[in-house]
């Protein structure tokens, strides 16, 4: 996908779908245990639970619920280039995952357990070539 | 299996080696020859006494043990290298201990050193992508710390608690980073500047440099019997399905936790149980951690830590003294160093050189370590 005539890279192939219709918006994609039923995210080729061999990949759900979150007020070092403070948590999925996520739409004390929120991709930040670098969080559903 | 011994014991003070504000540099493979010679020292013996070895350390790079060890001498024994993030000495204390324990060798050596470098602790655990993503160690702690708050109704003030004990106890210990600092009060760590909500900066362990060592042998090997320590457990687990790599989970809590693992195992192997401890060691890189770990190794139930916390069953005179000599959050938390850093402090209760921190009396001690990956170790030593 190009904008502004730059490239979008995910930061890691495989974490959303992307050949979707326009109409269409993305979902992270998971392995979901033929056997057991456990569902991972990130895709994970064998079941860590129940150690079958095969998974198969579904499309998790957009909405889901925070389960714990922070507000990180010390920029880590290194690779995160967004702006500080930011927060981060886990989202409790319908299909049974706790997803490991950036949560935006909130004020710093504005989050709590159990807020909605909803999946959406961005631009996170630009590599040497200046293509921009999208990656997924989740933002607060404003009641 | 035969019965193993701690022949000795070595540390080097928790502090910052960086040769600045007057303070000394020291390499990190001087740091753990200074440990490994104390603990030589103690034990009565000499380098060509040591037959394998065993040595730590998670950021200083290839082969520091061999540095650490060319030093003292060249016999050309086994030296393996360990990373286990925090754990990583303790790992070294348990293959020592098997080595003798199985009748491999006599005599083993088991140590750690550190140099940290300034700042936050680099993630080298998770991928890229995640850490582009802002993924960072202490706000994944902060995460774990809220859910334990939440399932448990700790409070804030429960976890600047522990960390008011933990700098009164480094206070009395020559060895700690804290050493003759003054108290902490829970004001003022609730006031100090926030890391990762909830986690303040005065609830995370103290960025320092040093060294810990440990030999271990079979009894006949003791130069001295008198107040003779013995590793009645060693037990290591990493965790079951349900967590992520620093341990926190985040399914259902169906499986235990590697603490939960480990600690059913020492006290199988040693036949105690959580109440014939005299003194102890719990894992605490954050202060909150203090709390989910003494209920995780089964010293009082599920929540209940707090409360006991705040009646003082954990100070010296306590209870059920633990980390007496600071813990990680008054010693400081080089890694390769502290699990060697905790067995020390029980190893030096039990032959009652605790000076002030003593406990009085104790005969057997209990250790808890945790690290990234995630593991756990824990530890019965006995008088």
């Amino acid at each position: 996908m190009t904008t502004n005539g730059k490239k979008q890279i995910p930061c890691r192939d495989g974490l959303w779908s992307t050949r979707i219709s326009p109409d269409e918006k993305p979902q992270l994609i998971g392995s979901k245990c033929p056997h057991c039923g456990e569902v991972f995210f990130p895709v994970n080729p064998v079941c860590v639970n129940c150690q079958n061999q095969t998974m198969n990949d579904i499309k998790i759900s957009r909405r889901g619920k925070i389960w714990s979150f922070t507000t990180v007020m010390l920029p880590p070092p290194q690779w995160y280039k967004g702006p500080v403070p930011f927060h981060l948590g886990y989202v409790e999925l319908p299909e049974g995952v706790r997803v490991w996520t950036r949560l935006l739409g909130a004020e710093a004390g504005g989050l709590k357990i159990g807020q909605e929120v909803e999946l959406d991709i961005d631009v996170m930040q630009e590599d040497a070539e200046g293509n921009e670098i999208l990656g997924y969080c989740f933002v607060l559903l404003q009641e | 299996m035969r019965e193993v011994a701690i022949a000795g014991m070595g540390l080097v003070k928790f502090d910052k080696y960086d040769g600045q504000k007057g303070r000394p540099y020291k390499e990190i493979y001087e740091l753990g020859a200074e440990a490994i010679t104390k603990a030589l020292k103690y034990a009565d013996m000499e380098w060509k006494d040591i037959q394998v070895a065993y040595g730590a350390s998670m950021f200083g790079g290839l082969a520091v043990p061999n540095q650490c060890t060319s030093r003292l001498g060249m016999p050309g024994i086994p030296i393996t290298t360990l990373e286990g993030a925090c754990s990583s000495s303790q790992q070294g204390l348990r293959q020592a201990y098997h080595d003798v324990a199985n009748g491999l060798y006599d005599v083993a050596l088991a140590f750690g050193t550190e140099k940290i470098p300034p700042g936050l602790i680099a993630d080298t655990l998770s991928p890229v992508w995640m850490l582009m993503m802002g993924f960072n160690l202490p706000g994944a702690y902060a995460i774990g710390t809220r859910r334990y708050m939440e399932e448990t109704g700790a409070t804030e003030e429960d976890m600047a608690r522990v960390a008011v004990m933990e700098r009164k106890n480094a206070i009395m210990n020559p060895n700690a980073f804290w050493y003759q600092a003054p108290e902490l009060t829970v004001e003022e760590v609730l006031g100090s500047r926030m890391v990762a909500s909830p986690i303040r900066f005065l609830m995370a362990c103290a960025n320092a440099n040093g060294a810990s060592a440990a030999i271990v042998c079979s009894k006949d090997k003791l130069k001295s019997k008198a107040k003779m320590v013995t590793i009645a457990a060693s037990a290591h687990a990493t965790a079951t399905y349900g967590y992520n790599n620093l341990g926190f989970h985040f399914r259902e809590k169906v499986n235990p936790n590697p603490t939960e693992i480990a600690c059913k195992q020492a006290w199988e192997m040693s036949g105690y149980g959580p109440e014939d401890m005299d003194v102890i060691q719990v894992y605490e890189a954050m202060s909150p951690a203090f709390l989910w770990d003494v209920e995780d190794c089964g010293f009082c139930k599920p929540g209940e830590a707090a409360k006991l916390l705040r009646e003082g069953y954990f100070e010296i005179g306590g209870k059920m003294p633990a980390n007496t000599d600071g813990g990680l959050m008054g010693r400081g938390h080089p890694t390769g160093a502290t699990g060697l850093a905790q067995i020390a402090e029980l190893f030096f209760q039990l032959r009652g050189e605790a000076g002030p921190r003593q406990v009085p009396g104790a005969k057997i001690a209990f250790n808890h370590c945790s690290g990234g990956g995630p593991n756990a170790l824990c530890h019965v030593l006995k008088r």
